[in-house]
């Protein structure tokens, strides 16, 4: 399974809604609940999923999901 | 009262106190909580229902864990953002229960912590067990 469909469990999982569906221009204007709280819990979720850490900087910057996946890709090596 | 801050945390960090929640205190939860069901309120109904005593409100016992983010486990500068808890074997009023946490993840990006907690009984049997997720504000 590819770093977008990892990540998109993940989404599913903290909104508690298997419709969502990963695009590259999604922000949290796209999802409802999509508040700080559930934003921390993605982080921490992709942290876990992926073994890596990010740090405020670098997700301050993220202007949509497709840029999340860009980042989790270069950080862990994966390329699917 | 505590006042880690997070780079004052670590993994594998614990804290642990006593506590009792006496039948006053079933008593003063009913009635701010509205939650008056005889399992917590009558004995006899308890009793019949195959209890030792009155049972403590399962939100009651959980208000531990506030305590011991709250006091504890960072303290001050505690803000609880998450509980998932588990209620494994009911809580009587009058037994002292073992409360404790210990930390098993931190989030350096938005200074979480996770702590796995868990409210024992004396004899060491779980009653409640719960995942908190803490934020700090320093």
């Amino acid at each position: 399974m590819g770093v977008r469909d990892r990540l998109q469990g993940i989404f599913r999982d903290v909104f508690d809604d298997d419709s969502i569906v990963l695009f590259d221009a999604m922000t949290a204007n796209d999802i409802a609940d999509w508040d700080s709280l559930t934003h921390i819990s993605l982080v921490v979720a992709s942290e876990k999923e992926f073994k890596t850490r990010f740090i405020l900087k670098e997700v301050k910057a993220l202007k949509n999901v497709g840029e999340f996946i860009a980042m989790i890709r270069q950080k862990t090596g994966l390329d699917e | 009262m505590n006042e880690l801050r997070f780079d004052q945390l670590s993994l594998g960090m614990r804290a642990d106190f006593d506590a009792v929640i006496s039948a006053t205190m079933v008593d003063q939860f009913a009635a701010l909580s509205g939650d008056l069901s005889p399992l917590h309120m009558d004995k006899d109904f308890a009793v019949a229902a195959g209890h030792k005593d009155r049972v403590v409100h399962g939100l009651l016992s959980a208000s531990l864990f506030s305590t011991l983010v709250g006091v504890h486990l960072p303290g001050k500068h505690a803000l609880l953002h998450e509980i998932k808890a588990g209620f494994h074997n009911p809580v009587y009023p009058g037994e002292t229960l073992k409360v404790g946490g210990e930390i098993t993840y931190l989030n350096d990006a938005y200074k979480q912590a996770e702590i796995k907690a868990s409210i024992l009984g004396s004899d060491g049997k779980k009653l409640v067990s719960a995942i908190l997720k803490v934020g700090l504000a320093v």
